[in-house]
């Protein structure tokens, strides 16, 4: 009789403490559980195609790395919207010898005439948009509006950039390269000569 | 100074005068000189595209669950553009880029370089779906997918084998202006400094072939 009550006790006390240890890691579960609400920001897999390959030939001599901050206002009743984006581009300086004369290249001797055309704007497109930044938005705002920003910012980094002291900067530079270029080459007097722009 | 401009255009506007005004300074400018061949240019075209659902997401008793609710859907496609340029850089050319030997020249040039010089995204053809009960994508939102778009062009490039055709496009400019100089087409050779084997080795006249 006596020894069945100790075998009691002791089932008793193994069950308590079996209790208790599930109790603790039930505990110790929930409190390394998380529950979130939330969407996925990634943007999903799709392929990259190239779309033309064409042979160019362009000689850049200087580029003007560019960010801009554009922004438009919608006036409301009650309170007004904006819409504040900054906008990255390059523009590069060049020329592009598909502009070339026929003989801008003439030789005598140990020395050569170099007929380059005028510098211009490399690329109409250089704004980088995929890289713009959205710094501020209230309101909605549609594509239309996205892309009067993006006219807008290119024609400010165009009056930015494409100004007469950038022209005459990449001219100095174009005539030290083409010269540097042409000792290269051999010959000792090298004259350079510039469309006019 | 900025502040101080903005706040003096701003005394002088008239209210009742314009609906839609634009007035931001213009932020950084970096100008560098550089000689660089551009040799080739590549069109990249890629439609960005994301679609969400609200999910009520998180782990219990160590099992991860993923559950979606009810609240509708979202998705967007973005087209996107993007202009890819190989050039050559010439800013350390020098006598050492040149072998000659007899009538016959050698023109050692670096590898040809890509860079990303545009990007433009189509605003016309995106077209959106959003659920009756989700908020309309936010600009913020639209610039993170775009971004993400363009670095996945930029993680692609290099996979394109881009570069063969501007080696090749290289000599196509330069071998027009060596036999400008004097010299016979069969006497030119470009050739790329990286990789010296045959294959790289770009003689005009096999370019004709």
């Amino acid at each position: 009789m006596k020894e069945q009550a100790k075998q009691y006790k002791t089932l008793i006390l193994i069950a308590c403490v079996a209790a208790v240890a599930a109790v603790a890691w039930f505990v110790h579960s929930l409190s390394q559980s998380e529950v979130s609400v939330g969407v996925d920001d990634r943007i999903n897999i799709t392929p990259e195609q190239i779309e033309s390959i064409k042979a160019i030939g362009q000689w850049e001599f200087l580029s003007i790395a560019d960010e801009d901050m554009v922004d438009t206002t919608r006036k409301g009743f009650f309170s007004d919207d904006h819409l504040v984006r900054i906008y990255y581009g390059t523009v590069r300086l060049g020329i592009d010898m598909n502009d070339v004369q026929p003989d801008w290249l003439q030789v005598e001797g140990d020395s050569i005439l170099v007929q380059l055309p005028a510098i211009g704007l490399l690329d109409d497109n250089f704004i980088d948009e995929a890289r713009t930044k959205s710094f501020h938005e209230s309101g909605r705002w549609k594509g239309a509006d996205r892309e009067a920003l993006y006219h807008k910012a290119r024609q400010r980094m165009l009056d930015h950039c494409l100004t007469k002291k950038n022209l005459k900067t990449a001219r100095q530079n174009g005539d030290a390269q083409f010269r540097n270029m042409m000792r290269a080459m051999g010959y000792n007097h090298v004259v350079i000569r510039w469309d006019q722009e | 100074m900025a502040f101080c401009a903005c706040s003096c255009s701003h005394s002088k506007q008239d209210p009742s005068e314009a609906v839609v005004t634009d007035s931001l300074p213009m932020m950084v400018m970096q100008i560098q000189k550089c000689a660089r061949l551009y040799t080739t240019e590549y069109h990249i075209h890629k439609i960005v595209t994301h679609d969400d659902m609200v999910r009520l997401k998180g782990k219990v008793m160590n099992q991860p669950f993923s559950i979606p609710l009810p609240l509708g859907e979202r998705k967007i496609a973005i087209p996107l553009d993007a202009t890819v340029k190989a050039y050559i850089d010439f800013s350390r050319f020098s006598e050492r880029n040149i072998e000659r030997n007899g009538n016959k020249i050698t023109i050692f040039l670096p590898d040809p370089e890509l860079v990303l010089t545009a990007t433009k995204v189509n605003q016309e053809e995106v077209r959106e779906y959003v659920g009756l009960v989700r908020p309309h994508f936010s600009d913020k939102e639209l610039s993170s997918y775009e971004q993400q778009g363009r670095e996945a062009i930029l993680a692609a490039v290099p996979e394109m084998g881009l570069l063969e055709s501007a080696r090749a496009n290289a000599a196509r400019v330069l071998v027009p202006m060596l036999t400008q100089m004097g010299y016979d087409e069969q006497d030119i050779i470009i050739a790329f400094r990286k990789n010296m084997d045959l294959e790289t080795i770009i003689n005009s006249s096999l370019e004709r072939k």
